[in-house]
Order: C-alpha cells, then structure tokens, then sequence
C-alpha cells in the first residue's frame, strides 16, 4: 500500500504537465521508425515512464522494486539522451528541484497540491527514494518544461519538419486526442479483421462511405494508425470539395492526405503507403436516411485501375453506423447551389438548429476489414482493360456490400451494438 | 590567325533586367562564346565581354540583325513582370515575344530558351500534388504578368509545332528568392503586411536566384528540348516559410483577397502573388529537371529562405546607399573603361603607322 502512495506523486509532475499544450499521444502509438520530430519522442517516452508502476501491483520486496524503478529511469533517461543528445540538464541540486517542483505545482488545483507535497514529504521520510531518482525526476522534469517553451518558439519560426504531401506530425498530435474522443468514448468503434492491412508496402483500402461529414475517413485512419501493430499512417484521398474550404484544407494537407485522383493514388501506392479511398464519393457521404446501407455506384473504376498499375492489393473496408450519425430525410438541390455545397442534407436537426445540429448521434460504429483482393495476377496494363476493371470494380463493390449486411445482422442496436 | 570552330552567338534578350544581367555576367565568362545583348537602355552596370544592342524586340528589322550577326541561341528574358493589367505591358511581353520568335525562325536562331513560371499550371482544387510538365496551361488570368505568362506559353505550344526542328526550351521556375532578386515573392515576403488566406496554408516550392541563373546557363549549353519544372529540393508550408522569413502573417478572410483584387482596392498592392496561389497547391514535379535536364540547384529551399531571411535581417542596420556611392561606381567603371580604350587604340596606333 505504501508504495502505491508514493509512486503516483512524481506521476502528475510529469505526465501531467505534458499533455495540455504538446498534446502527447496517450499510448506511445508512434510508428516505429517513423520520422517523428526528436522532441515529441523524447516526450512521449516520459508518459510512458509514468504508467507502469501506476498500474503495478505493490511489490513485496522493496529493494527488488526500488532496483526496478532506477533501472526504468535510467533507462528513459537513455532514451532522452538519445533522441535529442544536445539537451544537458542544468546541474542537480536538491533546492533547484524543489523550486522547479514548486513553478509547476501552481498548475494543479490547490488540494491536489496539498496532496502531492503531502506525498513527497512521507516518501523523503520513507526513505524510498535514493539520490538517483531524484536526478533523473530533475532531469525529466527540465527536459519537460525545455520541450513546451521551445515547441512555441520553433513553431513561429518555422523549425519543424513536413514530408513532400504535408504531413505535420506536430500537428497530428495535436488533434489525435480528440479524434480518440470520438473513436473510443463517443462512438466506441470495434474493428475486426487489421490482420488483413499489411505491416508494410502498399495496400488500396476501399471502403463504403457515409454518415454526411466524411468522418469515417479519420476513423479509419486512426484505427490503423492507433491499434494496428504497425501502426501505419493512412493516406486518405479525399474530394476536391474539400481544398476550398477555409481549414479543412489546412488541417487534411498537415495530416497527410491527399486530393483524390488517380496520379496522387498512384504516386503513394509507389511510396509503399497504405491509401484509402471511397469510391462513392458523394452520393456516399450525402446519402438519404432511408437509403442507408445501399451502396452507391463505385466511381468510374478508378481505384481499379490504381490498384492495377501500382499491384497493390485491395482490402475491402465496410463501416457500419455512420449511416445513423446524421438522418438526412431530404437534400435540397437550391441550397446545395446557394452555398456551393456538393449536397445540403436537410435532417430534423439541420439547419433548423444551425451548429449545433452538426453534432453526431453516439451510434455504435462497426468497421471490419476483410480479406485481401489480389491483383497480381494481371499485369500493369490490365488497367486500360476496360471489361476487368469494371469486373473488379464490380466484385470489390459486392465484397463490401456482403460484409455489411453481415454486420447488420449481427447488431441488434444502432446505439448499443 | 585561323580558327578552328565558329564561337557559338548567344542573343540575350531583357539584358538590362535582373535576370538578363546576371546571365550575361556567367555567359561572358564562358569559353567558346561570343554574347550580345539586347535591351531598350542599356545595362546599369558594364558586362565585360557583351556586345550591347540597344534596340526594341519588337523592331522589324531584328530578324535582319540576328542573320546579320548569325545568332546560334537566343535566352529570352525580356518580360515586364507587373500584376496589374496592362496594354503597353501585354504588348511588351506577349507582342514582343511573338515577334521575336518569328524574327528568329527567320533568321535560322536554333534555339531559344525561355524563363517561365510554375504558376502557369494554375493553383487549383483539382491539382494533383505533383504537376507534371505534361499538365495542360491552365494558369490564373487576373493579375498581370501570370495572364502574359499563360499567353506566352500556348503561344510556344503553337509554335513548337510549326517550327518542330527548332530548340525551344522553357524553364519553370516556382517562387524565386534571393538575396538580390525582385520578384513577386520577395516582394510579399518584404511586405510588413504579408496578408495569408484564413485557414489556408498550402505547400509551396521556391528557387535560389543563383540556381536560377546556373539553371538559365545550363539549358544555353546543352540542348533540352521542351519544357522544364526547376525547383529547390523541399516542399515548405507557407506558414513555415514566413516563419523562416521573420514574418508575422495576417490571416484575412480568404474571400476579402478576391473582392479586393477584382476591385482594384489598395490592399492588391500588399498581394503581390494571386490569392489562387496563396490558396492552391501548386507544387511541380521534378523529375525531368533530375533526370533529363541532369540539373540539381545548388540551394535546398530552406537554404535559399534562410539566406534571404538573414540579407533582409542585416539589411535593416545598413544605411541606405547613398546616390553619391552610386555615383561613384559609375565613374570608376568609366575611368577604367576609358583607360581600356585608350590603351587598345595605342597598341593599335603603332601597327597602322
């Protein structure tokens, strides 16, 4: 019990201060060997250290776990200096660290306070903590603090890195908690078959679209990115729609997607990337309520004919409950044109309660990944055949059509599953 | 003395602009060439080696001059680069052109080369993420020099095909900065008002004046027919570019841009690039400029905005200069160019006596 007492007091020093500004990701879901900036790995790695004698159970022998506990710190002080091996902490003093603890406890609210000086004294009594320790909570603690001042900084003078499509990592970081919000407590998404997205090189994910804003885009995205092993970044392609928006065009350029059309596929298929498409496109997204679950015609065969040139498997994707997030009854062609939408869905909330009918129903989201279609059977220049490409066009659009009605056979509830 | 290979004649058209000066101070340089320029005034500063014709592309008689002069390459480099429409300036640059393409396939000029843009591919929603030479023309029309550009460059496309056995080289150039260089981008980046587009913040390439020029001088010597993307290595946001530039954007509502443009307001002399461009991306692909042209500039592009950052930075402390210094440039060059005469006409003047 006493050890479980002491542990959590450096827990919210740490991984507290963290996340309210750099946005660290919860589970260290960073790719492995992925161009994640220096910092933000350094970073993660500090939430990490916090976790696991958290969960732990106490130990019973106190030397044994004292032992476990340097080792772990050590080690993350390794991969601190690893990751960014300029940064030298200024020299240890017992006071600098108390004055250092003492700046950031003014960020807890004042019984929190209390409770964490509390912790600190009973465990100085106790003895526990050895010289060690508490070098490497002042090392961490300042590399913390050193990361946040800076992030700003570099930030307003263009000191961070994009890849050639505008992938910020920063940035993806930065808005990942909330998409995690939708994913695992609003609309508490099940995934089945990862097994079948590929650890590396290419794969054209193809998938049913719905649910009148393309949020099932970024749940795909993130189920990949968050509880794949791999933990791959999926480029989207998305609508020319969406580029003339005012910030939706910022924010999918800075998470790494793509305009949807043949080339942009063709070039990241040949960059080994995981692409996902939708080929319904619109008259997906903007489906009526009373036609859920019916797909649209699949485009003109283009993500064929991608899939052909670069032989890149397709994995069929089916997504079940973002049809119910929205219940469009009716879609007005004359506000489509007044305001340059693509559609205008008229549902019982929208646009009679103006913003806020654009929040979502919580339904419960299915998304299964089925098998691999492949296509390394015919060569590259089956794609200008036109009789194949609407054959597997057709095949890849029954495939998702089955799984989704055998989805919808299991589930006895839109909001429950 | 006999010679045993004719100097090639390389024409310089615009030789008093930026572009046509520091291209004719590398060409002069060269082995093997002999280099004229033509402009309207001649040049501020003395090229050592050029032979200065003062004269207007669009003289009739050009055609005469360059068989006269049996020009080999003709670099075309004179374009008035003006955002605001202009008739005198159309003429000048889309007329000129015109003109001088057809003095040149008279005169049996080989090869011209031409500095465009990348804007000519227009920045569009539509735009794939890497435009490729292939893509069609399809640049924006409201501001002045990119509807010349546009205008200039399908009237190459007709021409390539009446005249197939004609080199004619077209380089495109993204955004180019430099420490020296007045374009439209520097001049944004200048600006202490550098306005950006609310919610929009799309990846922009940029070019190093210098890579520019080695780039000019590049297609002069060898022979690389059709055109050409040229870019830095690097692909930056343009947040991250004026950040690297030290300035601050104001985000305006990304329609107030387009009213006020095709209004003619004040606030399009704070937007010298076309709010498409601030908007869209127009990002090209390189691959011919690695591959074909064999061309690897010299700056990354973070290099060339870096550079630039810190000129515009030092600029700032160094007083301005003064007329007087100008003037005094001005007469050394032509004391030392007189002396050169004067000594010339003195070796000669003992041989013809």
């Amino acid at each position: 019990m006493f050890q479980d007492d002491v542990i959590p007091q450096e827990e919210p020093e740490v991984s507290g201060e963290a996340p309210r500004e750099s946005a660290l990701p919860k589970d260290a879901a960073a790719p492995e060997g992925s161009a994640q900036p220096q910092s933000a790995a350094g970073a993660d790695s500090l939430s990490g250290a916090a976790a696991p004698p958290e969960n732990g159970s106490p130990p019973e022998d106190e030397s044994a776990f004292r032992a476990a506990l340097r080792e772990e710190l050590d080690d993350l002080i390794e991969r601190i200096r690893k990751t960014n091996p300029e940064y030298a902490p200024p020299p240890f003093s017992p006071r600098a660290l108390l004055d250092l603890l003492r700046r950031n406890l003014a960020n807890f609210p004042p019984d929190f306070q209390l409770d964490i000086l509390e912790r600190l004294r009973e465990s100085l009594n106790a003895d526990i903590f050895d010289l060690d320790t508490w070098k490497g909570i002042w090392y961490m603690l300042n590399y913390t603090l050193e990361y946040q001042t800076d992030i700003l900084k570099r930030r307003m003078t263009g000191e961070y890195e994009t890849d050639e499509w505008g992938l910020d990592q920063e940035f993806l970081d930065a808005v990942r908690p909330f998409l995690e919000f939708l994913y695992y407590k609003y609309w508490r998404v099940e995934v089945s078959g990862l097994e079948n997205v590929p650890e590396e090189g290419r794969a054209l994910l193809v998938s049913n679209h719905s649910g009148q804003l393309p949020m099932d885009g970024a749940m795909i995205g993130l189920a990949i990115y968050n509880e794949h092993p791999a933990h791959r970044l999926v480029r989207t392609l998305y609508a020319d729609w969406f580029p003339t928006l005012p910030f939706v065009s910022m924010t999918l350029e800075k998470l790494g997607q793509a305009m949807a059309n043949e080339e942009n596929g063709i070039r990241l298929l040949e960059a080994d990337e995981l692409v996902a498409v939708f080929p319904e496109g619109y008259k997906g997204v903007g489906k009526l309520f009373k036609e859920r679950y019916r797909l649209a015609r699949f485009g003109r065969g283009g993500f064929v004919r991608m899939a052909l040139k670069t032989q890149a498997p397709i994995i069929p994707i089916s997504v079940v409950g973002a049809e119910e997030t929205y219940i469009s009854l009716y879609k007005s062609t004359t506000l489509a044109k007044l305001t340059g939408f693509p559609y205008f869905p008229i549902s019982p909330t929208f646009p009679w309660l103006g913003v806020l009918g654009l929040v979502p129903l919580p339904t419960k989201w299915y998304i299964d990944f089925g098998e691999p279609i492949p296509v390394d059977g015919y060569s590259p220049d089956a794609a200008n055949n036109l009789v194949l490409v609407s054959q597997l066009t057709d095949q890849t659009r029954n495939i998702v059509q089955e799984m989704i009605y055998k989805r919808l056979a299991q589930r006895r509830s839109v909001f429950f599953g | 003395m006999p010679r045993k290979k004719k100097p090639k004649t390389v024409l310089v058209t615009g030789v008093s602009s930026q572009w046509g000066q520091w291209l004719a101070a590398k060409l002069s340089a060269q082995p093997g060439l002999r280099l004229i320029g033509i402009d309207t005034a001649p040049p501020p500063e003395t090229i050592e080696g050029l032979d200065f014709v003062q004269a207007d592309i669009r003289n009739p008689l050009l055609a005469e001059f360059l068989e006269l002069e049996a020009v080999d390459t003709v670099c075309h480099l004179d374009f008035i680069e003006r955002y605001r429409r202009s008739e005198p300036v159309f003429e000048h640059n889309v007329i000129g052109t015109m003109k001088l393409l057809g003095a040149c396939a008279q005169a049996g000029v080989r090869k011209v080369v031409f500095k465009s843009s990348t804007r000519v591919y227009g920045a569009s929603p539509r735009n794939p993420a890497f435009l490729t030479e292939a893509r069609p023309i399809r640049g924006a029309r409201r501001y002045g020099y990119n509807r010349d550009l546009v205008e200039i460059e399908s009237f190459f496309n007709g021409f390539q095909r009446q005249h197939p056995d004609m080199v004619l080289t077209i380089l495109r150039f993204p955004n180019i900065v430099g420490p020296r260089a007045n374009t439209p981008f520097t001049r944004f980046l200048s600006d202490p008002k550098a306005p950006v587009l609310l919610g929009f913040d799309p990846m922009m390439q940029v070019i190093h004046e210098e890579d520019v020029v080695r780039a000019l001088l590049h297609a002069v010597r060898g022979d690389y027919p059709g055109a050409y993307n040229v870019a830095a290595e690097g692909i930056l946001p343009l947040l991250k570019i004026m950040g690297i530039a030290g300035k601050i954007p104001i985000p305006l509502v990304h329609l107030l841009p387009y009213w006020a443009v095709n209004l003619g307001t004040p606030l399009s002399r704070h937007l010298p690039i076309e709010p498409d461009y601030l908007r869209y991306r127009w990002v090209a692909d390189l691959q011919r400029m690695k591959e074909i042209m064999e061309f690897t500039p010299e700056y990354t592009a973070e290099e060339a905005l870096r550079e630039f950052a810190g000129e515009r930075r030092a600029r700032r402390y160094m007083p301005e200069k003064s007329p007087l210094a100008y003037d005094e440039e001005r007469l050394r060059d032509t004391i030392e160019r007189r002396r050169r005469m004067r000594a010339a006409s003195k070796r000669r003047a003992p041989q013809g006596a």
